[in-house]
């Protein structure tokens, strides 16, 4: 037992190497900011840029808990990147992130994809003009269906509905919960157009059962005989493009050194190969150009948005009160209790408070005493509340229960359960 | 046509793809019981198990580990109350009921058998008419999918239980912490209290884990009720005749339910197991086992795990004829396609004929061997389930918080957990019903969204929403369920 707990021990100083590199994808598993950060974590290892790469999970809110957490917690950390892109630019701006990418080091831009205006082979629109004419005339009659609201679709129709003189307040964005469910009101026609990544529309497209009008891009797209937005009139190009920044207050000798490692890798076939696979556009741009690169984007998605927010279009949806619901829920409560005793004979207060004290301790302890340390402590309070008095049986079974999960879901998964800070801190 | 599907179910039928679908079934199981791990991530996370095999064997894989890790998920809710993924929140209700009954081999057993027949079947039926199947469920816009909610909240009313004023309340607070986070569709923020943390709003897990799991466990500590009795721990695997004929009509009419609305995107795999459970419970015109403190009712287990498994093979629609997945599985479910060169769109059954039907194929034999797998494992975790108290708690307590630390990585979720927990210890004290809360946070918002998103299609005008057919059908039939209920109710007080 004493020797299972050293090793692991000795496994969470091992894990705080201050060698090796972390990257962080501000969002689940499976999405593009992931799926970009794993190809990174692959192709560095193998092309020996870099050795022991891991990935970091951060997910929530379009990768502003991700880019809060990076700023605060790597500062000053040279073996960190963090995957960015247009979303996170637009979710800084729309959940009025106080930390924005203009607090991280620029590294390099990487990959995007540009975007399509797509209608369902049914439409009478055979062009952009025939859609924009259409808008113009009516604002209200075209909804768009695109990914979730604040994201690179809407920011493509506001910008579109701005480039032709219409209040983008005015447009009619319909928000579905991702790009399949877009899509599925579009070939419906349960929407009059849809804007995503082009790779998203091109199987369907290629059976004849949409349309794309155009792309965002600023030349044609080889393979498809679709003009771009400019060709159409209308002055944008957006890209839905992705990159990695460092965390602030590095040297530039440090700065150089990641820069430098990303570009070996870019230039490395296995990435090109990486990227031909799965069907990304190279994008690149370095250091110092993609800083000032994210600072217009940035600026162009705030006057959007300021612009949106100070318009006086009413807002159209009726949307539940929480008040409401909140009054509701007291006045039917009040009524539902009353006159009612609660029938429990018995209560036992200090199981009760037994179990708190282990929710706390867990939580509280769990971030500088690792995994182990907070599941023991919470296991071991719940058996001793619910009448387990054998303390060493109770101390026995707690540790191996949280080691054996501790190991199933890190050793086997690679699932990071929390190491603990302090080790780290010594360690480091 | 069929011949082609022979010759796929053939070459899912040789022995080494029968051990890659045992094998794949067997790891899916594994990782799918452990808590906050649910298929999408379980799937992701061992893909690169499958790079290394030829096409054919990747997909029968594949194939097991989805069904496995769908299975898995089952197990976690019946025997601990610790739901690892929304659509088995549903299975946890009656299931752990009956586990706490020493039922726990009779629940899983039915959810195992209704997830065969329901994946059999389903997989038929895509095999017979996904293309089809894949155009009508296009007629389905956000009006129609609003009043589908309608219909589910309508078909609910059934668990506010026999004292309708607290069932209202536990709605309501559920409705109230569905609330928090980002709106979807203008993007602003409601109830977050300045958190970054809660702008994706609370997962309906942490809900459900707090009000099931983590509030019962302080609940029954605080009482002692769990020391002085005893844990039924005769655990029999086998279903008996009368638990026979009940599952069987619940299997088919779970499979009817969530099939078509696999196939029509309209929130998830939650929604179509919510239904059955409604149907159910109104079929069965209440019954003590159905109570709070009931011991558990079969039908109640049997419907939505054949819901969930069916609207499973339903999202494998639209996947496989439009190339357009619409659950987090099936996204990941489509890169694993992707690898193997196989693209799902329109054109995909007639150029990759062959592949496809071997996926298919694959289907239906990693379902089976998933019966195999679990039928015999069925007496193993029922016995599981009856540990002593004190560890068997201490387990869920511990289960609980790595499932949802699991969820985002983030002692945030810790901190709602805990202070959810304690909401729900209060609400178990006050006797109001915990289900309906759990049913408010799953539904709440996916009313919101769909009216939301039809009102914006439609540019305010609601006669536009009423208006349509499918609509006025779907919400007469909602008003028909809930007067029906109101008259049934008022003619129980009379006679």
């Amino acid at each position: 037992m004493r020797t299972l707990f050293l090793s692991l021990l000795l496994a969470h100083t091992l894990d705080a190497q201050p060698q090796g590199l972390t990257i962080v994808a501000p969002a689940a598993p499976g999405g593009g900011w992931d799926q970009l950060a794993r190809t990174m974590a692959r192709v560095l290892e193998g092309e020996r840029i870099a050795s022991a790469v891991q990935v970091e999970n951060i997910p929530g809110a379009a990768g502003t808990v991700g880019l809060a957490r990076f700023v605060s917690g790597r500062r000053g950390d040279p073996g960190a990147l963090l995957v960015t892109g247009l979303v996170m630019v637009g979710g800084v701006v729309q959940n009025k992130s106080p930390v924005t990418l203009r607090e991280t080091t620029p590294i390099a831009r990487l990959v995007g994809e540009y975007e399509a205006i797509a209608v369902p082979a049914s439409s009478p629109f055979r062009s952009l003009s025939d859609l924009i004419a259409e808008l113009r005339r009516s604002p209200g009659s075209i909804a768009w269906g695109g990914g979730s609201a604040g994201g690179t679709d809407q920011i493509l129709v506001d910008l579109l509905a701005q480039a032709s003189g219409i209040d983008p307040a005015r447009t009619n964005y319909v928000a579905f919960a991702g790009g399949g469910e877009a899509r599925t009101a579009l070939l419906g026609a349960q929407v009059q157009a849809g804007v995503s990544g082009l790779g998203e529309f091109a199987e369907l497209a290629r059976a004849g059962s949409v349309r794309i009008l155009a792309v965002s891009s600023a030349a044609r797209i080889s393979g498809w005989d679709v003009p771009t937005l400019r060709e159409s009139g209308i002055d944008v190009v957006l890209a839905n493009w992705r990159g990695v920044v460092a965390p602030p207050g590095l040297t530039a000798v440090q700065r150089d050194r990641l820069e430098s490692a990303v570009r070996t890798m870019q230039a490395s076939p296995a990435w090109r190969a990486e990227l031909e696979r799965r069907g990304w556009d190279p994008l690149p741009l370095g250091g110092e150009a993609f800083g000032r690169f994210a600072e217009s984007e940035m600026r162009r998605v705030q006057q959007l948005v300021a612009r949106k927010q100070g318009g006086t279009t009413p807002v159209r949806t009726t949307r539940p009160s929480p008040l409401l619901i909140a009054g509701v829920l007291a006045v039917t409560l009040l009524l539902g209790l009353r006159g009612r005793t609660t029938r429990v004979a018995r209560v036992r207060p200090a199981a009760l408070a037994w179990i708190a004290t282990g929710i706390g301790l867990n939580i509280l302890l769990s971030e500088w005493l690792g995994f182990v340390a907070g599941a023991a402590l919470l296991f071991g309070c719940t058996a001793f509340a619910f009448g387990e008095r054998r303390r060493l049986r109770v101390l026995a079974v707690s540790l191996v229960f949280s080691v054996v999960v501790f190991v199933v879901f890190r050793g086997a998964l690679s699932v990071a359960l929390p190491t603990g800070r302090l080790w780290q801190v010594r360690a480091g | 046509m069929s011949s082609d599907f022979v010759t796929g179910l053939l070459t899912a039928l040789t022995p080494f793809h029968l051990l890659c679908a045992f094998g794949g079934a067997a790891l899916g199981t594994a990782v799918g019981v452990l808590p906050g791990i649910g298929p999408a991530m379980t799937v992701a996370l061992l893909l690169p198990a499958s790079y290394a095999l030829e096409p054919a064997a990747g997909l029968i894989l594949l194939a097991g580990i989805y069904y496995g890790a769908m299975y898995g998920g089952s197990t976690t809710s019946i025997l601990f109350n610790v739901p690892g993924e929304s659509a088995t929140i549903v299975t946890a209700i009656e299931g752990h009921k009956m586990a706490r009954h020493g039922r726990a081999g009779a629940a899983l057993a039915t959810a195992a058998i209704g997830s065969f027949v329901a994946g059999t079947i389903g997989t038929l039926l895509i095999a017979l008419a996904g293309p089809a199947i894949a155009r009508a469920a296009l007629a389905m816009g956000p009006a129609e999918q609003f009043a589908l909610i309608v219909l589910a909240f309508a078909m609910v009313t059934s668990v506010l239980g026999e004292r309708p004023l607290l069932g209202v309340a536990s709605l309501c607070l559920g409705l109230l912490i569905g609330l928090v986070g980002i709106d979807a569709q203008t993007g602003e923020a409601r109830l977050t209290f300045g958190v970054a943390q809660l702008l994706d709003g609370i997962d309906v897990i942490v809900v459900a884990v707090a009000f099931f799991a983590v509030g019962e466990s302080l609940f029954l500590a605080w009482t002692g009720i769990e020391q002085a009795t005893p844990r039924a721990s005769a655990s029999s695997v086998r279903l008996t005749g009368d638990d026979w004929r009940r599952s069987v009509p619940a299997w088919l009419r779970g499979t009817l339910i969530g099939f078509p609305l696999g196939a029509v995107p309209a929130g998830g795999a939650e929604l179509p197991t919510l239904i059955s459970y409604g149907l159910e419970r109104r079929l069965a015109r209440g019954g003590r086992e159905w109570e709070n403190d009931g011991a558990g009712a079969i039908e109640g287990v049997a419907g939505p795990e054949a819901a969930n498994n069916a609207s499973a093979a339903g999202t494998l629609v639209p996947l496989l004829s439009l190339g357009i997945p619409t659950t987090a599985t099936a996204a990941v479910l489509l890169a694993a396609l992707q690898q193997y060169g196989l693209q799902p769109g329109p054109l995909l059954f007639q150029s990759e004929g062959v592949l496809v039907w071997a996926l298919l194929g694959s289907l239906l034999v990693g379902n089976a061997m998933l019966l195999v797998l679990n039928l015999p494992l069925a007496g193993f975790w029922a016995r599981l389930a009856a540990v002593p108290a004190p560890w068997l708690h201490a387990g869920i307590m511990v289960l609980a918080t790595v499932g949802t630390w699991t969820l985002h990585r983030s002692s945030v979720d810790l901190v709602v957990l805990a202070a959810l927990g304690a909401v729900a210890f209060v609400w178990r004290v006050l006797e109001c019903p915990a289900v309906p809360v759990v049913i408010g946070v799953m539904l709440g918002p996916l009313a919101e969204q769909h009216l939301q998103r039809a009102l914006t299609v439609a540019d305010g005008n609601w006669s536009a929403i009423v208006g349509r057919p499918a609509t006025a059908l779907l919400l007469t039939m909602a008003a028909l369920v809930v007067t029906g209920s109101l008259v049934m109710r008022w003619r129980a007080r009379r006679g």
